[in-house]
């Protein structure tokens, strides 16, 4: 049987799910006999191509977020939103209430630590976007893995669901916001 | 009450009349979510949760607030109503800002657990992100809006347990907003910091700043005990992790006694510093720690000593009211069974002497339970509160006046030179001349046997207007209580309180039995002490002539280190203290004492009942109980 190819992209996030899903321990083993990691943080393969899965951790805050996840959507079969920042925008999400020049205004001009501090502009860097948003505000998602992280033993059974040609839904014992 | 027959899922149940179509749900196993809801509460169908079908309603209808009713046909669980309650979360989540990784309540939280239930892995409407306030200038609460979802519980429960009605709704539609009072900031309003918002709070919204991000409630072990703090002896659960306290709730917020003021919900969660956890021995000026065998050791062989020297009374005892009946007995048995002095006293013993002796002058037997059970206030249709500010001493008492005002339309009539919490509320506020109660309360009393009160009104600086309006309200009363405190107790005089007694008989029309009054004892075991210490012949006898002295103190933070000048010239002070304070700097001898949390045993409550309180956490290794010390020091005494 073919390997199922699998892309994975961390956006606005801490790269904690990524970790959460490395921490799967042995059962990593197995699943690298069914599944191959393409683009991925892991493997460090910069170009998208075809897939049949689409993981993403993190949340949309950036033209750069914006243009990554329309490209990943574009090149899988299935989309699934890995960890709370995906599913619901998460900690990323915390500025979102507040007005985007201001946020940039603390952070590069308003730090104590900072003296003669300049707001970076684009093309040097993407820029924000008003506010940080999850996943399916943007494209379709096919299906949500929530947590901050999941725990490992979660994202494995979504992946196990994959595997076996199901879109997984995560029972309720197994879900965690936090 | 008649039973009915309803139908719920095809299957026959029964209920009774007067229960909501939720309630027989709920009696019949049948889990209906809710948010809004909480047992004891006025429902008011808010969050929408608990739609259920029934027939030949027109669309689905609140459980809540139907009133079930025989022949029902109900549907609980069908596919439409279960899509409709995970859109009804989604919606919630999209409202405000429900982010659960950094929010306080994330995993004691019952939105975030419908969620799960729901299988709630997204939400699909875009999110709204509102700007919204926290509000922390709250000494024990937090306000977030962002966590909010409306469902008026904190509001219900202020307005209808601790009848405060500090919170309401403010705004309307989108800017739908909890406020207190004329929308201030929580920490300015008329709270009474009560925390019964924060227990009811189904999500983050209400916090409290003791306690969080401590943990998850699996971390937590629950123990049940009664508050040791001001005498009133209520019910408390206790959450404890890692041998601290984290949270203090009510087991039954929403029954009569079930209320918690701040002090017992949140003083007792603090850790404070300078806690003594050796015993100190002085040596030379200095305290040096020491094993507890030594400490006790010198303690017994100095009493016995100056004892031997300067007869019995060369010793003296004073404990603290704050220790269980347990420790008082102990003490009891080592001052005037072991040692035999008769210079025992309690820490509020001016207090008690004034009203053992108020009380002598009107009913010879000068017993306390002349006196009724703060539960009689919530059946009292005027209160008359006299040198006594309840919200700030004993709050739960001081709610159950605001229960009276607001539930039975109750009179406040304060009777008081200082203004006090209730003055906003009273009918009628009697301000007497600094000194003058006594012929205030005769004034009254005269107004009410309509005799002449003119001298005595004049006397105490009252006009007489205001005097008839009193006595009307009080005669036209079916159920009048008088709560007397501090502001009466501190004038020292027995006069005073027969005065007291004397108008509780007149308005009672009875002067037998109890009379429908209650003393405000100063501190959580006043009336435990006082039996136990108090009635065998206490006395604050010249202390002058004192040698030797044994103060049990423990984490007493009422008596002033004033209570020392008494034992200027003791050659040997032996004291038993929880924190080091100047009253410890004088010590020769200081024997670790645990803090309220970590005392166990027996407490009397102000209206004579036995509350059995156990320690919700322990104390710190080589700290015992005090009535352990306590009888150690017997025994090595005897054995001397």
């Amino acid at each position: 049987m073919a390997k199922v190819k699998v892309a994975t992209v961390w956006l606005e996030s801490c790269a904690g799910c990524h970790m959460s899903l490395l921490d799967i321990d042995e059962a990593i083993v197995d699943l690298a006999n069914h599944v191959e990691f393409t683009r991925s943080p892991i493997t460090d393969i910069k170009e998208f191509t075809q897939v049949d899965v689409g993981i993403v951790e993190g949340s949309v805050g950036s033209t750069e977020a914006e243009e990554t996840l329309k490209e990943l959507r574009a090149h899988c079969k299935i989309l699934m939103a890995l960890g709370e920042c995906a599913c619901f925008g998460g900690v990323c999400a915390m500025r979102s209430t507040f007005d985007k020049e201001d946020v940039l205004k603390r952070a590069y001009i308003e730090t104590e630590s900072t003296v003669g501090g300049k707001i970076p502009k684009p093309p040097g860097v993407p820029e924000l976007l008003d506010k940080v948003k999850p996943l399916n505000e943007i494209v379709k998602v096919d299906c949500y893995v929530p947590g901050c992280p999941p725990d490992a033993k979660t994202i494995l059974y979504a992946l196990t669901e994959l595997l076996a040609g199901r879109i997984p839904v995560i029972p309720s014992d197994m879900m965690r916001f936090d | 009450m008649s039973k009915i027959t309803l139908t719920i899922n095809d299957k026959q149940v029964t209920g009774q009349e007067g229960d909501t179509v939720l309630d027989v749900c709920r009696n019949n196993g049948i889990e209906v979510p809710t948010l809004c809801h909480f047992k004891g509460l006025t429902d008011i169908g808010a969050c929408r949760l608990c739609l259920v079908e029934i027939e030949k309603e027109r669309r689905p209808v609140p459980s809540c607030t139907y009133p079930a009713r025989d022949g029902l046909v109900i549907r609980t669980h069908t596919e439409k109503l279960e899509t409709n309650r995970r859109q009804i979360l989604e919606l919630m989540f999209a409202e405000r800002n429900h982010l659960c990784p950094y929010c306080v309540a994330s995993g004691d939280c019952e939105l975030q657990s419908l969620a799960y239930k729901y299988q709630m892995d997204n939400v699909r409407y875009d999110l709204s992100w509102p700007a919204l306030e926290v509000d922390s200038l709250h000494q024990h609460l937090v306000i977030d809006h962002n966590r909010c979802i409306l469902c008026g519980r904190c509001i219900r429960a202020c307005d209808e347990i601790a009848c405060a009605h500090t919170l309401d709704f403010g705004n309307r539609g989108w800017k739908d907003m909890v406020c207190a009072d004329l929308n201030q900031s929580l920490g300015q309003s008329s709270c009474i910091s009560c925390g019964a918002c924060f227990q009811v709070c189904p999500t983050g919204a209400i916090s409290a700043k003791s306690g969080t991000y401590r943990g998850k409630p699996e971390e937590f072990t629950g123990v049940d005990s009664a508050c040791t703090i001001c005498g009133i002896g209520c019910s408390i659960n206790a959450l404890v992790k890692d041998n601290k306290v984290v949270r203090i709730d009510s087991p039954d917020l929403a029954s009569s006694r079930g209320l918690l003021c701040y002090k017992g919900r949140f003083e007792q969660i603090y850790d404070k510093k300078n806690r003594i956890t050796k015993p100190l021995m002085k040596k030379d000026g200095k305290f040096e720690a020491c094993t507890l065998d030594h400490a006790l050791d010198a303690v017994a062989a100095k009493f016995g000593e100056i004892r031997a020297k300067h007869g019995n009374d060369s010793v003296a005892g004073l404990t603290t009211s704050q220790i269980s009946n347990e420790s008082l007995k102990a003490f009891k048995g080592l001052m005037i069974e072991t040692i035999g002095t008769t210079l025992v006293d309690t820490l509020d013993g001016d207090s008690f002497r004034v009203i053992h002796q108020g009380i002598t002058k009107f009913r010879n037997d000068g017993k306390l339970d002349i006196e009724i059970s703060p539960e009689e206030i919530f059946k009292a249709d005027c209160v008359l509160v006299a040198g006594a500010d309840p919200l700030t001493t004993h709050p739960v008492i001081g709610a159950a006046v605001l229960n009276a005002y607001k539930k039975n339309k109750a009179n406040i009539i304060v009777l008081d030179a200082q203004k006090n919490s209730f003055a906003s509320r009273s009918a009628v506020w009697l301000k007497p001349k600094q000194g003058k109660e006594e012929a205030a309360i005769k004034a009254l009393t005269d107004s009410l046997k309509k005799v002449d009160a003119g001298k005595s009104g004049k006397d105490a600086g009252l006009d007489a207007e205001t005097l008839v309006d009193a006595a009307k309200i009080i005669a036209g009363s079916k159920n009048c209580v008088i709560i007397y405190g501090e502001g009466i107790i501190k004038l020292q005089n027995p006069d005073v309180i027969a005065a007291l007694l004397n108008l509780a008989a007149v308005v009672g029309k009875s002067d037998k039995g109890s009379l429908k009054i209650i003393s405000l004892k100063p501190q959580g075991n006043s009336r435990g002490a006082w039996e136990t210490v108090g009635l065998c012949g206490m006395q604050r006898a010249d202390m002058s002539k004192v040698k030797a002295a044994y103060i049990v103190f423990a984490d007493d933070g009422m008596a002033d280190p004033k209570v020392l000048d008494a034992f200027k010239k003791t050659e040997f002070l032996a004291i038993q203290a929880s924190y080091l304070s100047p009253i410890t700097e004088r010590a020769d001898v200081v024997l670790p004492s645990p803090i309220a949390i970590e005392r166990e045993g027996t407490y009397t409550t102000l209206d004579g009942k036995s509350v059995s309180v156990s320690r919700l956490v322990n104390p710190p290794d080589g700290t015992k109980q005090d009535h352990e010390t306590i009888r150690e020091i017997s025994q090595r005494f005897k054995a001397r």
